[in-house]
């Protein structure tokens, strides 16, 4: 299963790669921006994105618009980690199409949670 | 709002460093400040507006650092990679702490995190507002977050 980590921060990026190693996912791909991002899903096959919200140039809900107009796209699921955690920005990540949502601090238990509720639906 | 603050910073220590944080006694103005080599900072409005500060030596924030990455003692994160997980560690203490604020129909929102990194400079606000600063030691650290919040209330449309 291939991961694509999408987060303008490089530290943030590894973080969820350890985490993502922890919990036994080793085949992962990142991006810096949600333009890169929609790069990458081009380049080759991505089973799973974790993405952030807000990045420069193309932030995680403009990603995820842009990713659920791409030809088979529009089923792959897409688990956003970000700090906003306001009812309205959940509904509003909802609505772009995003399939889980993880709000930092988070822990290794809470990422694996959420990746197998995306993976069961 | 400093309690909100406090418990912000331990959960994100707790859950991302891995680390317990030792509790100081808060201190109001200008009774303490710090002479801290990375200072994070994110400004936030809502009800209330004002900055979140956060303040490390460059041994508290590497030792940060390499607990965020994953990297063991011996290795000396470079000085991008420290002002990038100080400004992430900055952003989850200020996001955290908004999260918990927000209530219904009051929105709230934080600007992005900027890094400060140097030796011999004095972080002050440009503000009269009130200043309380939460003093931690992270082992053999001492890290600070200081909550700044302007005097005037935000006017609402």
């Amino acid at each position: 299963m291939r991961f694509l980590v999408v987060d303008d921060s490089s530290t943030m990026r590894r973080i969820i790669i350890n985490t993502l190693n922890k919990i036994g996912y080793t085949d992962i791909v990142e991006a810096g921006n949600g333009r890169e991002g929609i790069d990458r899903v081009s380049e080759g096959p991505v089973d799973l994105v974790i993405t952030d919200w807000n990045m420069p140039e193309m932030n995680g809900i403009e990603f995820i618009r842009a990713l659920r107009t791409m030809d088979g796209k529009d089923k792959l699921p897409v688990l956003m980690v970000t700090t906003n955690a306001a009812k309205d920005d959940i509904v509003e990540a909802l609505r772009a199409g995003v399939n889980n949502y993880v709000v930092k601090p988070f822990t290794p238990e809470t990422i694996k949670e959420k990746i197998d509720a995306v993976l069961a639906h | 709002m400093i309690e909100t603050l406090r418990a912000c910073t331990i959960d994100v220590f707790g859950t991302m460093v891995g680390t317990a944080l030792a509790e100081g006694t808060p201190l109001d103005g200008d009774a303490l400040r710090p002479q801290s080599n990375v200072v994070g900072q994110i400004g936030f409005g809502g009800s209330r507006s004002g900055l979140v500060v956060f303040y490390a030596t460059f041994a508290g924030a590497g030792f940060i650092t390499r607990m965020l990455l994953g990297l063991d003692e011996q290795t000396e994160p470079s000085k991008p990679e420290v002002a990038d997980a100080i400004g992430e560690i900055t952003n989850m203490i200020a996001g955290s702490f908004r999260t918990r604020m927000a209530t219904d129909g009051d929105a709230w929102a934080i600007s992005i995190p900027t890094v400060t990194m140097g030796s011999d400079f004095y972080m002050t606000p440009l503000t009269d507002g009130r200043r309380t600063m939460l003093p931690f030691r992270m082992q053999d650290h001492e890290i600070f977050v200081e909550l700044v919040i302007t005097t005037a209330k935000v006017r609402r449309a």
